[in-house]
């Protein structure tokens, strides 16, 4: 079985946030407004924050997208008191909606602020994907095409593309990517079978020092970043 | 231990999971636990949901089964018009991806792309053409709009047309458009020069025009520069926003990751802006430059290369002349020492990065807004421009490429009349060329002075066309007035944006994503691309595609004018139809939407220079030929030569001490209107905000100030002053204050109205008038606590 | 065997007056949390920074009074510490209705609260390394043994009752521990996670627990018109003092604890940070000085109405506590990657005080105070008044109708 994983170049990476917005057109994620915006209820599966450190003329300002980190150790999984977020056999950590009771203990055990709780019913748009799943076994997970308030989300490494790609023997990694994968203009973004040392993740992996998030937290990231 | 059962693989869990989600259980918990009132509301609630699901999942096919197509079309949200394709569901656009074929970006695009499904399922868009009811006009007052059958309107517009046509006034006409596709501007201009005004005023007038006439008086071409970034090893970036607003944008993105990593050697990039842009965080070196004087370190970084004479001699000898004359300026009051004191960048600095610049060929140095938009910034550009010739990177791989277009079918000439040829022999509103701006294509931001003081003559009547100028134009306040005081304005375009509130007619044009049109990009690739556009769905409004709307108009007018609009497709799909018929075929272009021309060329040296000399100048024969066209010519030399001069500033220091810039955020999308939450909700990446705009203030500067970050202060100016969000900021020049643009709309819709601040409300109204630039930041500001 | 306790009349105005006024402030929390569930927890002033607000503050506080409060039944049908007796009854009930109102407050933080049962699916549909779904049999199991203890109780079995009693004071423990633990555990939040948590709730469980306990005696027995024993409030005055310092030896170890790294920041945000006021007037001030400067007072240690300052100091301390943990300890912007993040991200987390989450909160009170008022007129909880003669009142069915009720 793969375990899929991320690289994020983030020295070529431009900032541009095509990630986040490709993001949010895939997987229908609610916009948010001004008020969410300050009081941090927006629903971002990937988010791109800015990280500063100097001051003038000496600043330097790092632009890092965050998807979920996929951790191997998913401390979200360990807290989940429904098995609503569970991780899979390849790796990929999921939120079933259905089982979700709304806790928010996921939100709070998280050390990558990746999740988010649907804080009101979302608005029904016209450009809202209206793909029913491939297969009815997967319809627990499956977030479209509406969401109800009241559960958590996150970034699910786009897995209904994953799982259909697979069906349909196509190549993860090149021929099928999630979502901010196909979006980043700069490919900046690597998806591929960490396990795999032929993949293009593994590849990535071993050019340059790469890294992961709060390494000391033990949750072993399937995200790694290539520093600039 | 983790769990990692998941319901696939459990009947028992599976067929509970049914029970959770069914009415059932919810209703029951419900009437147990609460008393009535409350319990009737949200059992209604429940209710209701369920039966809104069986009634959609009866229309839907069977679990699996998705009925989808892709349409090729392109991006139109900025001047880079990408190619794109959309993903059509169930009738209804959900996706828009790069294409693949598309070589400029290389099937990819920036967010800005994404954001075309808010553009076209925009709930705040006009639904049919509108009236004016209220006779007055103004900022903030309400038009009073009735709804109007577009025959009406389009009767009323045109008989308004013809009289003022008989009248034998036709330049009285003025004809503004902002961001439209090529072949909507190719009818505009058509329809302009049929009709007989010489007043069809674009927006480039506001955003590239030095830029332009830089490269005009170095080689002759009045373009902005494309750069080959696929090859070079060196940027030098001044003032230009290469990864946020510099166009073609997801070229430069693109290029970014290549020149970055998917090369044996990694480009470097060295950005020289008063503003950490994004551009500058991801670059390898931050220069910030006192602002205006990016003129003088270009002058400077000259001075090292030919003192040390580290520039390419052979391209200089053989293509070149003026290099004498520019040599002894530059050897004669440039030493780095002394334009340290200037630029406030070290000397030491400035000798490295010439040396970088020049051993590590091939190398770009990049003139942007933010070098250029200034009193004098034609200079600026000329004198950057001129460090691409210094160290031979013109028409050479990654160096200064010569951006070819496609080859569109040629339109018939138009049926002239007497009307018309008086008409465009009239003085242009915006006072272009010999005038007063001497090598200007537009002069964007004059019309609104020559409208308000009837120079050179009074406007009759006005069409915009997606155009947007009361926001985008320094003291906007200005086309308040000027939108206010023509008789008759029309507006022709999507949404209600601040200037359409001034029209007496409103036509809906289409969205991007409804409309036919060709397109190229900005100077970027080198070698030329065709874009389509094509309708990626039925639209549900009744609206029109802006071309439809110009060859309608041009119907009713009858005589030469409509005589002028025969023959060349009679409809916008025709007409791109018969434009695009000498490049493909139709089927196949419908079906690719792209056209990819051959790889580029380089050293072309023999057709590339349209100067006096047929070489690269150094001293600008183009620029004295224009001046004393113009009855300008003093004898001064040094007028055609790329010099600094002390910038101009607007205000006065004591009073104002401040500098105030602005700057595009990559997601300010460029066509007028911010009402796509997608973009709003993302807007200031560096800062970490969305929804908003500020006032970024240098920390050690606010501090002395006693200013503290997230406070309202003033910003003032000589022309006005605005109520803003301090934003004390590490990354900014300590006399310099930036403001993003594209917030502070006061109509365009929910999510963009009453957001933000625009800082060109109290940008102050000032030229380059050589190329009849806005010049966008030399404007004196002070800031206090409100 | 006669009981030597009885109900109250319940035909006083004040009492009357009492259950409509709190019956009104309950159903406005009903109509709050109605809303909350049409709409969604927008109305509530959590975000994805400061995920939980006020139910979950009202959650832990009242599991702490609760465990507490039982905790202390114990004295006299564990220890036989006869002097107790006379309040003995009303702890027990006390804790009952106390934990009620800790899962409803539970429940309705809950996103969707209709799958509330979720949470009792014990193994079965639940994560078990989950502290959650540990509490879940916590919690439930505790609801279940305070209602058999105090149907045992009413019914006056004196074996069964010190059985019971133990029983609920080992499972009273867990619970608060369980408690402390899902924040302990939680290792994304520095200032939480620490072993010592677990210890600290069960501590700050017993001194609140006491604390109400010596607030509701003597509001009950002076409102209901009976004669306090003096000599008894002194003595839980006493352990009270203990408790108070076992608390706040805790947190003192857990603070410096955390004063090292990787807390450091945090915990410095914390104790100087902008929200620090409530940590050291509210918190430190309310449940730690005022009351231990009372009770170590040699002459104001003795009088009830001292007493009953530092009591309901040390309840309002404490509820303060909860919150301080809760929402400013939240508030600690994660530090994702090195350096400062600017924006939403990096900012430190703002908590909206919003009408619908406080009216939910106020109505749980209003409810738990409105059962224990009907409790105390159903139930025999309370000593008998000095001048009356007992009622004889049936005893036993008594506690699991009410238990029906509340559970409905």
């Amino acid at each position: 079985m793969a375990r899929w994983g991320m690289v994020i170049d983030l020295d070529k990476c431009t900032g541009c946030q095509a990630c986040t917005v490709a993001c949010k057109e895939e997987n229908n994620v609610p916009y948010g407004s001004p008020r969410e915006n300050r009081q941090r209820t927006e629903i971002y599966w990937n988010k791109v924050i800015a990280v500063s450190r100097g001051e003038y003329p000496s600043v330097n300002i790092e632009m890092i997208p965050m998807p979920c980190m996929h951790c191997d150790n998913p401390p979200c999984v360990q807290v989940c008191p429904a098995k609503a977020t569970f991780i899979r056999e390849d790796g990929i950590v999921v939120q079933n909606f259905r089982r979700c009771i709304g806790c928010k203990y996921c939100i709070v055990a998280c050390p990558y602020g990746v999740r988010n709780f649907n804080y009101k019913e979302q608005a029904e748009e016209k450009y809202h994907r209206p793909d029913p799943p491939p297969d009815r076994s997967v319809i627990g997970p499956w977030p479209f095409p509406t969401r109800t308030h009241g559960v958590v989300e996150k970034c699910t490494f786009c897995f209904h593309r994953i799982d259909a790609g697979l069906k349909e023997n196509k190549t993860i990694g090149t021929e099928v990517v999630p979502a901010c994968v196909e979006s980043c203009p700069a490919k900046a973004r690597f998806f591929g079978d960490l396990d795999d040392p032929e993949s293009i993740v593994s590849q990535q992996v071993a050019t340059r020092g790469s890294f992961t998030l709060k390494e000391g937290k033990g949750t072993h990231p399937k995200v790694h970043y290539l520093p600039k | 231990m983790l769990p990692d059962n998941n319901s696939e693989n459990s009947p028992a869990q599976s067929s509970e999971e049914k029970q959770s989600d069914g009415l059932v259980i919810s209703r029951r918990t419900f009437l147990n636990a609460s008393a009535f009132a409350a319990a009737t509301i949200t059992a209604s609630y429940l209710l209701k949901k369920p039966e809104i699901a069986l009634a959609s999942s009866a229309d839907e096919p069977p679990y699996g089964v998705v009925t989808d197509k892709w349409v090729a079309t392109s991006c139109l949200n900025c001047p880079t018009r990408c190619a794109t394709r959309v993903r059509i569901v169930y009738d209804k656009a959900v996706h828009i991806g790069g294409n693949p074929l598309s070589r400029v970006s290389e099937g990819e695009n920036c967010p800005r792309s994404h954001i075309g499904l808010q553009v076209l399922y925009n709930p705040d868009r006009i639904k049919s053409p509108l009236k004016r009811t209220n006779p007055q006009k103004g900022k903030g007052i309400d038009p009073g709009w009735t709804a109007l059958s577009w025959e009406q309107a389009l009767n009323e517009v045109s008989n308004r047309l013809k009289a003022l046509r008989d009248r034998n006034q036709a330049h009285k006409l003025l004809l503004l458009y902002g961001l439209n596709t090529i072949s909507n501007e190719d009818l505009i201009n058509r329809f302009a020069a049929a009709y007989g005004t010489p007043n069809a005023i674009s927006r480039e007038g506001l955003e590239n025009e030095a830029d332009k006439a830089g490269q005009w008086m170095a080689d002759g071409n009045y373009t902005t520069s494309a750069y080959d970034l696929e090859h070079t090893n060196y940027i030098l970036s001044f003032g230009a926003s290469i990864i946020e607003s510099q166009k073609p944008l997801a070229r430069n993105l693109r290029m970014w990751g290549k020149l970055r990593r998917e090369r044996p050697n990694r480009a470097k990039i060295v950005v020289i802006d008063p503003r950490y842009s994004v551009t500058a965080a991801k670059a390898d070196q931050w220069l910030p430059i006192n602002p205006g004087t990016d003129a003088a370190l270009a002058l400077a970084i000259a001075h090292v290369i030919i003192s040390e004479e580290l520039y390419d001699k052979s391209f200089i000898q053989n293509w070149t002349t003026g290099f004498a004359e520019y040599r002894k300026l530059v050897l004669g009051s440039h030493s780095p020492e002394k334009i340290a004191l200037v630029t406030g960048i070290k000397a030491d600095t400035i000798y490295r990065i010439a040396r970088e610049f020049a051993q590590t060929r091939p190398a770009i140095a990049w003139r942007g807004r933010g070098a250029t938009c200034w009193p004098n910034g034609s200079y600026a550009s000329y004198a950057i421009f001129c460090l691409n010739a210094l160290v031979g990177s013109i028409d050479v791989p990654g160096g200064v490429i010569y951006q070819e277009y496609p080859k569109y079918k040629e339109m018939p000439a138009i049926t002239d009349d007497s009307i018309a040829r008086e008409g465009r022999t009239q003085t242009s509103l915006d006072l272009r060329r010999k005038d007063k701006f001497i090598a200007a294509g537009v002069v964007t931001n004059q019309a609104a002075d020559s409208i308000l003081t009837d120079n050179p003559y009074p406007i009759d009547m006005a069409i915009g066309f997606h155009s947007n100028f009361n926001m985008s134009a320094p003291n906007a306040s200005r086309w308040d007035k000027a939108m206010a005081k023509i008789p008759y304005y029309i507006h022709v375009a999507p949404a209600i944006t601040e200037m359409a509130e001034f029209a007496d007619i409103v036509l809906p044009a289409s969205t991007f994503m409804e409309d036919w049109g060709y397109d190229h990009c900005p100077p970027g690739s080198g070698f030329y691309e065709l874009k389509l556009k094509q309708p990626v769905v039925k639209s549900v409004h009744n609206i029109k595609p802006t071309g439809d709307i110009i060859f309608d108009l041009a119907k009713r007018m009858g005589g030469s004018v409509a005589q002028s609009f025969e023959n060349i497709g009679n409809n916008a799909e025709g007409f791109v139809k018969y434009r695009t018929s000498t490049i493909m075929y139709w089927d196949n272009l419908l079906q690719k939407g792209v056209w990819a021309g051959t790889n580029y060329k380089y050293y072309k040296y023999y057709q590339l220079f349209n100067t006096p000399s047929k070489k690269f100048e150094f001293y600008s024969g183009n620029m004295e030929a224009a001046l004393k066209e113009a009855g300008k010519w003093t004898g001064d030399r040094t007028a055609c030569l790329p010099h600094y001069e002390d910038t101009k500033f607007l205000g006065d220091k004591t009073a104002y001490p401040l500098i105030l810039t602005s700057y595009h955020p990559l997601l300010d999308v460029d066509d007028g209107n911010q009402n796509y939450p997608w973009a709003q909700e993302i807007f200031m990446v560096m800062h970490g905000y969305g929804w908003t705009n500020f006032v970024e203030i240098n920390a050690k500067t606010a501090g002395s100030m006693g200013i503290k970050d997230g406070v309202m202060v003033w910003v003032e100016s000589p022309v006005s002053k605005i109520k803003a969000r301090a934003r004390v900021f590490q990354g900014i020049h300590p006399q310099v204050v930036a403001i993003a643009q594209g917030q502070g709309h006061t109509s365009c819709g929910r999510w963009a109205k009453g957001i933000g601040i625009n800082p060109n409300d109290i940008t102050g109204v000032d030229y380059d008038y050589i190329s009849g630039q806005s010049a966008l930041f030399n404007t004196r500001v002070k800031i206090y606590k409100a | 065997m006669a009981s030597d306790f009885v109900t109250i009349e319940g035909k006083s105005k004040n009492y009357r007056a009492a259950v409509i006024v709190f019956g009104i402030l309950a159903l406005i929390g009903l109509i709050c949390f109605a809303l909350s569930y049409v709409f969604g927890h927008q109305l509530f002033g959590s975000s994805n920074t400061i995920p939980w607000g006020m139910p979950i503050v009202l959650a832990i506080y009242l599991i702490g009074l609760s465990a507490g409060s039982l905790i202390l039944s114990s004295l006299t049908y564990v220890f036989g510490k006869e002097e107790f007796r006379p309040i003995a009854r009303m702890a027990v009930l006390l804790a009952i209705v106390l934990i009620f109102g800790a899962m409803i407050s539970i429940a309705v933080d809950l996103g969707r609260p209709e799958k509330f049962w979720r949470l009792f699916m014990f193994f079965y549909l639940n994560n078990m390394t989950s502290m959650f779904a540990i509490n879940g049999i916590l919690y439930g199991g505790y609801f279940v043994i305070s209602l058999v203890y105090m149907g045992i109780i009413l019914a006056n079995q004196k074996q069964a009752s010190r059985f019971m009693g133990i029983l609920a004071v080992c499972w009273a423990v867990l619970v608060h521990m369980g408690t402390g633990a899902i924040f302990g555990f939680v290792a994304a939040r520095e200032t939480w996670f620490s072993p010592i948590k677990p210890l600290e709730f069960l501590s700050a469980a017993l001194a609140s627990g006491l604390a109400l306990l010596i607030v509701v005696t003597l509001l009950t027995l002076k409102l209901s018109g009976r004669s306090i024993n003096k000599g008894m409030i002194a003595s839980l005055a006493n352990m009270l003092r203990m408790f108070i310092i076992l608390l706040f030896i805790l947190i003192v170890v857990d603070k410096l604890t955390h004063l090292y790294e990787p807390a450091r920041d945090a915990t410095i945000f914390m104790l100087a940070g902008e929200y620090a006021w409530i940590f050291w007037v509210l918190q430190i001030g309310l449940a730690v000085v005022l009351p231990l400067a009372i009770l170590f007072h040699a002459k104001l240690n003795k009088t009830i109405k001292w007493i009953t300052v530092a009591s309901v100091s040390v309840v309002i301390g404490i509820f303060f506590e909860r919150y301080y943990l809760v929402i400013p300890g939240s508030a600690y912007p994660l530090h994702f990657y090195p350096g400062k993040i600017e924006g939403v991200y990096g900012a430190v987390g703002t908590f909206q005080i919003m009408p619908a989450e406080m009216g939910l909160s106020l109505g749980i009170l209003a409810l738990l105070a409105l059962l224990f008022l009907l409790a105390l007129r159903y139930l025999e909880a309370l000593p008998p008044k000095p001048m009356e003669s007992p009622q004889p009142t049936a005893a036993s069915p008594a506690p699991s109708a009410s238990a029906t009720q509340t559970t409905g």
